[in-house]
């Protein structure tokens, strides 16, 4: 592993009798936009708040970007936080929000200055950037948000929930900035958020927490795969050919539902076994002569493993 | 955006302080206390100046009575300005946000600690003209200023300390507002004992050892007494004593300052 990436090794925490995070171990390489999953409770802000150094774990160790975890504020200072319902100073502008974080991080105060009105024309909060921040959106806020946890130009950036109590138009708004961080900047992205569509978009790799413990980790398909969710397959023939395909398909072991219609075949794919179900149904169709028009392919999505995986914990 | 190679600020207490007045002074709510502040003192001022119940105060002990409010309300204000210093960005959510920033927990403690103190500065400030309007005639103004200011300054050193502990300390802003309150009542008991209870030497090591008690006491012997500093300074160990303790509590507590504000594992 890289220096500029994360490593954590046993972090456990528990709040009382309650633990939040149990023995996570976690590696990401620099560069990757790693998609943190899990229902409420799952643990999720809490190995956030370990990571950033909010929080002390119970157990465990950790890197960020290179740093050991026993060096907590030059960890904070390569990193860039958006946190879970994050407050802001509602009589504070956005500008001098951003110029006083800027400079707790270490900027003079032209720097600060310079760096407040990039960041605030990168998330296009310019028109407003003398406003108090009391009259501010939701969707405002979490961009100057995501602005402030870019003021010391980090090399990793954790974003809990960024697209919470977004409109469909501010969570698009929100996903775009995510990708120009990851890609124009260059940073490693810890993106927590329910938005599983969003999340097979712009993750190039997902870990799915349920109850303190990872249940999954991997890229998008992997995980479908692993999670052996039930998958369906929609076939389309001619309408004269659905009697032979049926006879076809049945004579592969290949499950047809009961309520097909003429021309439409809906197969029940087994768990696990996808793939050679798809050879199997699509080769007993060539094989037969029977023209394919269409072929669709669902219940693959993260969003199926993703119930399968915390249903099932 | 240029790129600028960062490193953790050297002087991260000056930052948020100057924030930190910003927010108090032209947020309004300092301004808002000390327009309070001095209605009151014009009040006392106008009544121990002209009422004929109240009057029959000899001079000495008007400007000490005076005196003795502005310093007990001014360092009240001190208190009333910490107590929701980190309670409160607790409470508002603003708090992450500071925590992930490079600094350490006692620079934001002595942040807000300092910028506290300026409200008793400007508190001071207003209760200059009153003190001079009613000392200037016995020729005290300066010794009533003088012993004002150093009392002053060490009951707000030791009621900022008290308020940035307990707010450190509290999970809301409520339970931080009410300890301190009820923590500073308690203080300013001893100073409303009847005084038989304050004779002997029972009496007087229990003024001696309540910092507000020995405060006020102190300007008493200076004011109206006319003791000089170095007499009366005995009185001022109480106050030098805690004030010390609860500035030194205060850094220590912040460790405290978490989410949650419990102390970290």
């Amino acid at each position: 592993m890289s220096a500029s990436g994360i490593e954590a090794h046993g972090l456990a925490k528990a709040y009382g009798e309650v633990r939040a995070l149990e023995a996570l171990d976690l590696a990401v390489a620099p560069g990757v936009v790693l998609g943190f999953l899990g229902p409420n409770g799952a643990g999720k802000t809490t190995a956030i708040r370990m990571l950033t150094t909010v929080l002390k774990p119970d157990a465990g160790t950790f890197t960020v970007a290179g740093i050991p975890h026993t060096k907590p504020v030059e960890i904070r200072q390569r990193v860039g936080v958006l946190p879970e319902s994050a407050g802001y100073p509602e009589r504070q502008s956005s500008e001098e929000f951003l110029r006083y974080h800027a400079r707790l991080f270490g900027h003079t105060r032209e720097s600060a200055r310079e760096t407040a009105r990039s960041l605030l024309a990168e998330t296009g909060l310019t028109e407003r950037a003398r406003s108090p921040i009391g009259g501010y959106s939701r969707g405002m806020r979490q961009r100057l948000g995501i602005a402030r946890a870019l003021v010391n130009e980090p090399s990793v950036v954790f974003l809990d929930e960024p697209t919470l109590g977004l409109d469909p138009s501010g969570q698009r708004q929100m996903l775009g900035l995510i990708r120009q961080i990851a890609e124009a900047r260059g940073a490693t992205v810890v993106l927590s958020t329910h938005l599983l569509a969003e999340v097979e978009e712009v993750c190039g790799r997902v870990v799915i927490l349920n109850r303190g413990r990872i249940v999954a980790d991997g890229t998008v398909a992997d995980i479908g795969r692993r999670a052996g969710a039930p998958r369906h397959g929609r076939l389309q023939v001619p309408a004269e050919a659905t009697a032979r395909a049926l006879e076809a398909l049945r004579e592969r072991g290949v499950q047809v539902a009961e309520d097909w219609r003429s021309g439409q075949l809906d197969l029940a794919l087994r768990p696990g076994n996808t793939d050679e179900n798809v050879r199997a149904a699509l080769g007993a169709l060539l094989d037969a002569h029977i023209p394919i028009l269409g072929f669709e392919l669902d219940g693959g999505r993260l969003s199926h493993a993703f119930l399968a995986m915390t249903e099932r914990g | 955006m240029t790129a600028v190679a960062l490193s953790p600020p050297r002087r991260a207490w000056l930052s948020v302080a100057r924030q930190e007045l910003r927010d108090l002074w032209l947020g309004g709510r300092a301004l808002g206390l000390l327009l309070a502040y001095s209605l009151l003192l014009s009040a006392m001022t106008y009544l121990t100046a002209t009422n004929s119940l109240l009057n029959f105060l000899e001079q000495r002990e008007s400007v000490n009575l005076t005196l003795q409010i502005g310093v007990a309300v001014g360092a009240l204000l001190v208190l009333l300005t910490t107590a929701d210093a980190i309670s409160g960005e607790r409470e508002r959510g603003t708090l992450e946000s500071l925590l992930l920033a490079p600094v350490q927990r006692v620079d934001l403690v002595a942040g807000k600690g300092l910028a506290a103190l300026s409200v008793w500065a400007a508190a001071f400030a207003v209760a200059i003209p009153y003190v001079w309007f009613l000392a200037h005639g016995v020729g005290i103004v300066g010794v009533a200023l003088a012993g004002g200011f150093i009392v002053g300054s060490l009951l707000a050193l030791f009621l900022a300390g008290l308020g940035l502990l307990i707010s450190s300390l509290s999970g809301s802003n409520r339970i931080s507002l009410s300890v301190s309150v009820f923590v500073l009542l308690a203080l300013f008991a001893p100073t409303q004992l009847p005084a038989g209870a304050q004779q002997g030497w029972v009496g007087d090591l229990f003024i001696r050892i309540d910092p507000f008690s020995s405060s006020l006491h102190y300007l008493g012997k200076v004011v109206v007494d006319g003791h000089g500093a170095d007499q009366a300074a005995s009185w001022l160990l109480s106050p030098v004593i805690a004030a010390s303790a609860a500035v030194l509590l205060a850094l220590g507590a912040s460790r405290f300052v978490t989410l949650r504000g419990e102390a970290p594992s």
